[in-house]
């Protein structure tokens, strides 16, 4: 518990030097000007009004309906990732043919930065939630492809060798050797995966506006109010989203992945 | 005699590295009785594995023929060929009893079935209290015991083995040996071991086929006089076991002297 009560002291210090500086006035008489300038970086004292005042019900778009939103189109952009990325992964890495066929395809779509399609996903899935899941689904596909790629090419042979002696046909083999082979290693990109989801929907809500809603888009409304303290709340709020969701993810991982030697209980 | 499970003719193998072609075996020609226990020696790269490897279509032959009950091997193995890998083949995201069910599971024999050999399987094993371990919590041993059973489990009535317990310790080896001994003793299936543990071959085989260096070549074939069954332990020390041993070492002397020259 010793740590936990670093953590939460080196929590507190931060908290309460960020409030105690950003009432520092420069020249005491005068108005607005501070050594550190809290229109830049805002007050915890004020960023905590502001979530109160955003979770409440005289905004017209509340925080949580906002919070709410982002989650879902991470959760549901990390799933359809997921499985299109194994099933892709699968059929490739166990097709040569296939593989070699569309490897340039696939070097070249993924080196293309994802951001540079905001625009254009936008303009064909318009600005609602069905963006925001295809932007983190393009980014978690390829993660998850490339994992369960490279798993489905590194099956031991020798796995598959003895299974064919135990008597498992080839369906069998694929069921029982080169699946959990190839979802090991999909697994393991789990955790990145649901990361990059998160990011894939905020820069979709970035330019997703309000019927997008999410956290990105109050990130962007603040820029234009230049309200740091709204930002400050938003930015706070996806890093506990972040925090619980890697957690969450960590856990199933864990659990799934319970047979391999680094995931043993000590 | 007892009739003939494995015949092997004039068997060659030859690989290509590239643009040259190293031959591995040199016209191999030797036969595998009912209930035998052959083992082949060698000094390494002589090309044993290579022979196991073509009785169990892992690796095509490039001449030669070999008949198993009769029939050429084919691409697929014969559904009475049990295999056991020098390699860790145990799958790892299974647990011990989770793998020893495998080939059950495959020939699609029912959950109750399945229960009760690999149950009667773990105990001939003696990994009871291991049932629900994962492979990545055990020994070495333990390991090799669970990919044995997990061959034995359906009754293979030929069984090859590739240095099954190279990896390990001359203890736990000496353990395995025994076992393996004693459940051999029960059913009696026609094995092919390949080691190059000279001792090894001596304690566990009927029959030891000598092989030359690269290319291999039988050198010669040795009748082990040793009585059964035999104490892994005390047979070490009897006088039959050191002239037997001494006889095969001098044949397999001369390939490793060759091989310095």
């Amino acid at each position: 518990m010793g740590v936990w009560a670093w953590r939460i002291g080196i929590l507190l210090v931060f908290l309460a030097a960020w409030e105690y500086l950003t009432g520092l006035k420069a020249i005491s008489k005068t108005p607005g000007l501070y050594w550190i300038d809290p229109f830049f970086i805002s007050r915890p004292s004020a960023i905590a009004q502001r979530f109160l005042f955003l979770m409440s019900d005289q905004v017209r778009l509340p925080l949580w309906r906002m919070a709410l939103s982002t989650v879902q189109s991470t959760l549901w952009g990390f799933l359809v990732g997921i499985t299109t990325g194994f099933v892709a992964g699968l059929l490739l890495g166990r097709s040569d043919r296939i593989a070699r066929v569309f490897d340039p395809f696939i070097v070249a779509f993924n080196s293309l930065p994802r951001i540079a399609l905001v625009p254009l996903i936008t303009m064909i899935f318009g600005f609602g939630l069905l963006a925001k899941i295809v932007l983190a689904w393009s980014i978690v596909f390829f993660i998850v492809f490339f994992n369960t790629f490279q798993g489905a090419r590194s099956v031991d042979a020798d796995l598959i060798s003895s299974a064919r002696f135990l008597g498992a046909g080839e369906r069998q083999i694929l069921r029982t050797v080169i699946v959990p082979s190839a979802l090991a290693w999909t697994f393991a990109s789990l955790t990145p995966s649901i990361s990059f989801a998160l990011i894939g929907v905020v820069v979709g809500e970035f330019i997703g506006g309000e019927s997008g809603g999410g956290l990105g888009y109050l990130i962007i409304q603040s820029l234009g109010t230049l309200n740091a303290a709204d930002m400050m709340v938003a930015l706070v709020v996806l890093g506990l989203i972040g925090i619980v969701m890697a957690l969450g993810i960590r856990q199933i991982e864990v659990r799934l992945l319970r047979w391999r030697p680094e995931y043993q209980k000590r | 005699m007892s009739r003939v499970r494995i015949a092997i003719r004039d068997l060659t193998k030859t690989f290509r590295q590239g643009p040259r072609e190293v031959p591995a075996v040199s016209s191999v020609s030797f036969d595998v009785h009912d209930g035998e226990f052959v083992a082949i020696v060698g000094p390494s790269g002589c090309g044993k594995s290579t022979i196991l490897n073509m009785i169990g279509s892992l690796v095509e032959a490039t001449a030669g023929e070999i008949l198993v009950d009769g029939a050429r091997v084919s691409a697929r193995p014969a559904p009475q060929i049990g295999y056991v890998f020098q390699k860790d083949t145990v799958f790892p995201w299974r647990t011990v009893e989770r793998n020893i069910a495998l080939g059950l599971e495959y020939r699609g024999v029912g959950r109750s079935e399945i229960d009760a050999r690999v149950r009667e399987a773990v105990k001939l094993a003696g990994l009871e209290g291991f049932e629900e371990a994962f492979p990545a919590t055990l020994s070495g041993g333990m390991r090799q015991r669970v990919a044995l059973m997990r061959s034995l489990v359906v009754n293979p009535e030929i069984l090859l083995m590739d240095e099954p317990f190279g990896a390990l310790d001359t203890h736990t080896k000496l353990n395995l040996h025994a076992e393996l001994l004693g459940l051999w003793a029960q059913r009696h299936q026609t094995v092919v071991f390949v080691t190059h543990d000279l001792s090894e071959a001596i304690t566990l085989a009927d029959r030891i086929v000598v092989m030359t260096r690269r290319p291999g070549r039988i050198k010669l074939v040795y009748d082990v006089k040793l009585p059964r069954p035999r104490d892994v332990i005390g047979l070490r020390e009897s006088a039959e076991y050191l002239k037997e041993y001494g006889e095969i070492w001098h044949a397999l002397g001369e390939e490793f002297q060759e091989r310095a020259s």
